[in-house]
């Protein structure tokens, strides 16, 4: 069983190294667009281990996009550096509210955190000097020169660089806390765990992570715009893609980015708009039939086939 | 030796005073029974000495320090366990994962360390088969299991919440037989009981709630001849 698995790594490993050197410029444009996903979905699901569904992933995603293009743009930094002051912005900002927010859970938490993205919004469109107001702010050129081989490079070692927090998330005392919150509050306070502390510590991880991704998209494209940098598909696709792959893992919401991130691609050339109905009817699909997605499902045959 | 105290401890839900006034002593090393009717208060006491509530009058004080306002988590590493009257397993954790939860927060310790305590403590505890699923098992292996997690925060007080609700003869005997193993280590026990006869078995000192107040303290034999406790248990007579 182990053997598989790393045959499947390695695997994994030769196809996304070889990709910006076969793929034609359209498929690695896509190909970028879903490992930016990948970030989205899987710091969503890092959050939502510990049972808070947050609705902020677009607002803290849009504050790092903004605020790499403002300080690109009013001091000519590296890019890269620009980057990584806008996901610090997005952690330092998470940081307050998640002091204040987390007194709250679950639904509460949910809603509150929808109504952040909507406020970091408003704020954008108006506080016209900075941020350019509805019509954003372009660029002078997307980073790179717009070549998407070397965007390529930047924006996989943002999904692995996930995928390995991810990971040290999963196997370290984090995944006892996360879960044990997520089971049970009363018997994790009850067990020495400071549920607070790490909920905190989980907000402003996940959210420093949106906003690198954010500022990533940012320079990716050229531009940000209130409704292109908040956009409601940086909500819902993570959601969709998370409860397809499956939730509470690693992989999960690999897949299901990568699936989805096909799908759409496809839909929107055939039926344009219509792709939402069908992120709709995929997730009813999969909570229906797959409550813990693909991989939860694959998980639970490969147990009860062992017993 | 005081272990653990209570002054004039109160909490209101609302209008109602779920504990009103309870100014208890539990001593070092002694099995402490706490019995009452339904709605007496019992489990709130405890809720309240743990952190899980605040209260809205009195004081609790661990030995010489004030943990009042202290929240749960503190108190679990100072040295206070607990068990849910209603289990409540961890799901997403096996058996014995749910016991090293125990251990890496009440204890501090690492990840490998809290294995080969939680792993001791099962073998400690007679639980077999620590892999397996806590979904499926029974009555009475969950209670073991969450005496198991309460140990491994490694409390110097022990509260036990209706331990033998839902067990039979057999297996309550099982637990008392625990019990007074874990106390043989040393460990101070605060047993919260509706049946009588694990109070008699048990302790050597009850205390009777009844409406959130101490109506009786004192050995079993005392307690449960108290013309107050008999008719708090079967009401007044008409």
């Amino acid at each position: 069983m182990r053997y598989w698995r790393y045959l499947v790594y390695a695997f994994a490993a030769i196809v996304v190294a070889v990709i910006p050197f076969y793929a034609g410029v359209y498929i690695l444009n896509v190909t970028n667009l879903i490992l930016f996903y990948i970030t989205l979905a899987l710091t969503w699901d890092m959050l939502l281990r510990s049972g808070q569904i947050s609705f902020g992933t677009a607002g803290f995603c849009g504050v790092g996009g903004y605020t790499a293009a403002i300080l690109f743009i009013h001091t000519g930094m590296n890019p890269l550096l620009s980057i990584l002051l806008g996901g610090l912005f997005a952690g330092i900002l998470a940081l307050i509210l998640g002091l204040i927010v987390l007194q709250l859970r679950e639904m509460y938490f949910a809603i509150v955190t929808l109504a952040l993205g909507g406020i970091f919004l408003v704020i954008v469109r108006n506080l016209s000097d900075l941020t350019g107001g509805p019509e954003g702010l372009a660029l002078s050129s997307a980073i790179f020169g717009g070549d998407s081989t070397k965007t390529y490079w930047l924006v996989l070692a943002l999904a692995i660089a996930t995928v390995i927090l991810s990971i040290v998330f999963q196997r370290t005392r984090i995944h006892f806390a996360v879960t044990s919150i997520r089971d049970d509050e009363i018997v994790a306070r009850s067990s020495g765990i400071n549920v607070f502390r790490y909920l905190v510590f989980l907000f402003v991880v996940t959210s420093f992570m949106q906003g690198l991704a954010g500022g990533v998209f940012t320079h990716m494209y050229g531009f940000v715009s209130p409704e292109g940098s908040f956009s409601m598909d940086f909500i819902l696709l993570p959601m969709a893609m998370t409860l397809l792959g499956g939730m509470y893992t690693t992989w999960g919401p690999v897949i299901g980015a990568i699936l989805l991130g096909v799908v759409a691609e496809y839909l929107k050339l055939q039926i344009p708009y219509g792709h939402l109905f069908v992120y709709g009817i995929i997730i009813i699909v999969a909570i229906l039939f797959f409550p813990r997605g693909i991989v939860g499902a694959i998980g639970q045959r490969l147990k009860t086939g062992r017993e | 030796m005081i272990a653990l105290k209570t002054e004039d401890l109160t909490r209101y839900f609302g209008g109602l005073a779920a504990l009103n006034g309870v100014s208890i002593e539990i001593r070092e090393n002694e099995i402490l029974g706490i019995i009452g009717p339904n709605g007496a208060g019992k489990t709130t006491l405890i809720n309240v000495i743990a952190g899980i509530y605040l209260p809205t009058r009195g004081r609790v004080l661990f030995g010489d320090q004030d943990i009042t306002e202290l929240p749960a988590h503190t108190r679990c590493r100072l040295g206070i366990g607990r068990t849910f009257q209603l289990v409540r397993p961890l799901s997403d954790l096996s058996l014995v994962e749910n016991v090293m939860v125990g251990a890496l927060f009440g204890q501090g310790i690492g990840k490998r360390e809290a294995r080969e305590k939680a792993l001791e403590i099962c073998a400690f505890m007679g639980i077999a088969d620590v892999q397996r699923d806590v979904t499926r098992l029974t009555a009475l292996e969950v209670k073991k299991m969450e005496i198991a997690h309460a140990l491994a925060t490694q409390p110097q007080i022990l509260f036990l919440d209706e331990m033998m609700a839902g067990l039979n003869t057999d297996e309550t005997m099982e637990v008392i037989g625990l019990v007074q193993k874990i106390h043989s280590n040393g460990i101070t026990i605060v047993v919260i009981e509706h049946v009588m006869r694990v109070i008699r078995e048990l302790t050597q000192r009850a205390i009777v709630l009844d409406w959130g107040e101490v109506i009786a303290e004192g050995p079993y034999e005392e307690v449960s001849s108290n013309p107050q406790v008999i008719s708090a248990y079967l009401g007044e007579e008409a």
